[in-house]
């Protein structure tokens, strides 16, 4: 490397010119959010009313709704978190707190990181094969519901898992020193202080999977109830995302299009709200524990 | 009965604790002669407790485990006769060595799909990896503090954003557009736009990996650089980016992951048509690189969510498309075992 102690003046030309790439290439990833987000609302705005949230879907002709692919896209979200929740709290307690540094750690900490990558449509594939066709569970909210939990342990396994790494040691070795055990130490020292990030978390979770479409097509179907609400557990269950995905691709409905920009516009709504909600969360907490 | 002082004497500590971080440090003034045996029932509880979190995780281990079993028992069904199985036994290598994929006439070739994946992986690495970096290096060398949040929120949406969003917007916006103002409003499907696409869903892995393996270099890397004279960017060209590349190369790898089994999004976009090699090959109404560009193709992922759920359970076409899911598994598996050995050589 050739250095002198000043700059020479054409790497002060380069200088300045990488520094503008750089700051032209962040603004850029800013036009292509703001273009992104206003393009999707600017086609589903004339969509967007109070019927279109609130009737039932048409198979044939236009002007339906998406009444039960909201519901859908709730309850599966809330069922899959529901089922997600204990498996993912414990690995990541296990993880940070009784797996030592060894080797078994690290081989827990592959498996974690596999799962985190695996496809969606891999994990679909599964799902098909075990809940829908093995155990003849067929497309169904139960089917996906499970399916769908595999994509959320290995983020709550990881969010717990660093939430509870953050946890001063100060703090549990005072639980320790006064006669506390491990467990009680976890759930009332540990846990709590760390239940503002583990919640965080599962916000981004919760919006993660209500996104998800892979999955579901092959697990929870593209059919929605006919009723309404309707929770059991047996029926196949459409979510918005795979709607929008479904009247894109079938193309029987004459107003797909609107059908799908309508649906397009509320997830990026219902998102745009979770995202502010976990950083208001996130401000509210920060301030009040400075 | 010694058991009711211990827990309250165990339980008043841990609550206040818990509600505020400047008592946290203060032991209970109570507790003055602490006594460090613990009940009998919540020595036992920790010991269940232990139990149980150590089931959570053997299970997500059993979930490794149990998804590579399920894939092979239907992926493998094409190549061995199975119980189940309605159709002939295939060859290896007229599925993975051949480019003719014509289930209906009983001809398997996954090359296409493996070549499409590959190519429309490819692309959109080679868009996302480099401005991602520089993005990282941005965020955590140059850019101010508001900007900093900026980009923090910016990202943090772009990876919010669901794959059939990003679809929706590829085929209403993004298509129409090429087409109209490139191609003579020719159709605009295939691997350019889809790999576009791809490059902005998975510049977010790179841009938060790559800004932490910048955050986490020793300051005095930067300071020693600009203290012999050289300016940021040759800082950052000739020092920074040298030190941080095994974990740079680790968050392409990742960004590699996420694109290569992303599945909606791309099917919106790539045109889904298993014959695009030989109506590349073909075609002479463009000129090759157009061609190239814009010819409709398809994926291993794409081409799953087009067929499997056409086609009969047990079927030689069946087992074939399983068989390319157990093929995207492995990759995975491939790839994130590819990082740990950067890891581990970033350590040495």
């Amino acid at each position: 490397m050739r250095v002198a102690l000043r700059p020479s003046p054409t790497a002060k030309i380069v200088d300045r010119v990488m520094r503008v790439v750089l700051w032209a290439i962040a603004l850029m990833f800013v036009v292509v959010l703001v273009l992104f987000v206003g393009a999707i609302l600017k086609q589903g705005w004339p969509v967007l009313n109070l019927g279109f949230l609130t009737k039932m879907p048409e198979t044939l002709d236009a002007g339906g709704g998406i009444k039960p692919q909201i519901f859908n896209s709730l309850y599966l979200v809330a069922l899959s978190l529901a089922l997600s929740l204990p498996v993912g709290l414990g690995a990541g307690v296990y993880m940070a707190e009784y797996a030592g540094k060894g080797r078994a750690l690290n081989f827990l900490r592959l498996c974690i990181e596999t799962l985190a990558a695996t496809p969606s449509i891999v994990l679909a594939l599964f799902g098909m094969i075990v809940f829908v066709q093995t155990l003849g569970w067929s497309f169904s909210i139960r089917s996906g519901a499970l399916t769908l939990a595999l994509l959320n342990i290995p983020v709550i396994t990881r969010v717990t898992e660093l939430s509870l790494l953050a946890v001063p040691r100060e703090l549990k070795e005072a639980s320790y020193g006064l006669g506390a055990t491990k467990l009680q130490t976890i759930l009332k020292v540990a846990l709590p202080y760390a239940a503002t990030g583990i919640l965080t978390g599962l916000v981004l979770t919760a919006g993660r999977a209500f996104g998800e479409s892979a999955i579901l097509v092959f697990t929870a179907g593209t059919n929605a109830s006919a009723q309404f609400p309707d929770f059991r557990l047996t029926v196949p269950g459409e979510t918005l995302s795979v709607h929008l995905w479904y009247v894109t691709s079938d193309g029987t409905l004459p107003d797909a299009r609107e059908i799908a920009a309508g649906t397009a516009a509320v997830m990026i709504l219902v998102l745009l709200s979770l995202n502010m909600l976990v950083r208001l969360v996130d401000r509210t907490i920060r301030r009040r524990t400075r | 009965m010694p058991d009711a002082p211990e827990t309250a004497l165990i339980a008043a500590p841990a609550c206040r604790v818990g509600d505020s971080a400047d008592s946290r440090v203060e032991a209970n003034p109570s507790a003055r002669t602490p006594t460090f045996r613990q009940s009998r029932a919540h020595r036992l509880m920790d010991r269940w407790a232990n139990l149980a979190f150590l089931a959570c995780s053997l299970l997500v281990v059993g979930l490794i485990g149990g998804i590579l079993f399920f894939l092979a028992s239907r992926g493998l069904a094409a190549f061995l006769p199975m119980a189940g199985n309605t159709g002939r036994t295939l060859a290896f290598s007229e599925v993975f060595l051949s480019a003719d994929w014509a289930p209906s006439s009983d001809r398997f070739g996954i090359l296409p799909f493996i070549a499409g994946s590959l190519g429309v992986t490819g692309l959109a690495l080679l868009i996302a990896a480099p401005t991602g970096t520089l993005t990282g290096v941005f965020i955590a060398k140059l850019a101010p503090a508001w900007m900093r949040d900026l980009m923090r929120q910016v990202m943090d949406l772009l990876v919010g954003i669901p794959s059939v969003v990003y679809g929706i917007f590829g085929l209403t916006v993004v298509l129409p557009l090429v087409s109209r103002t490139w191609l003579g409003e020719a159709p605009a499907s295939g691997f350019a736009v889809s790999a576009v696409i791809l490059a902005v869903m998975i510049v977010p892995t790179i841009v938060s990996l790559s800004t932490d393996a910048f955050e986490s270099l020793p300051s005095s890397l930067d300071e020693g650089a600009q203290a012999l004279g050289s300016s940021r960017w040759q800082a950052i060209w000739h020092v920074l980016i040298p030190a941080a590349r095994p974990r740079l190369i680790t968050a392409a790898v990742l960004g590699l992951g996420r694109a290569i089994g992303e599945a909606m999004a791309v099917q919106m976009v790539i045109g889904n048509n298993p014959q695009w090699i030989a109506l590349m090959r073909e075609s002479t109404d463009r000129a090759p690189f157009l061609r190239a560009l814009f010819t409709p193709a398809a994926t291993l992922t794409t081409e799953l969510v087009q067929e499997l759920p056409n086609t009969p359970a047990g079927s030689p076409w069946n087992n074939v498309l399983f068989a390319m899911g157990l093929l995207l598994y492995l990759m995975t598996m491939v790839l994130i075992l590819a990082t740990r050995r950067l890891g581990h050589r970033k350590e040495a």
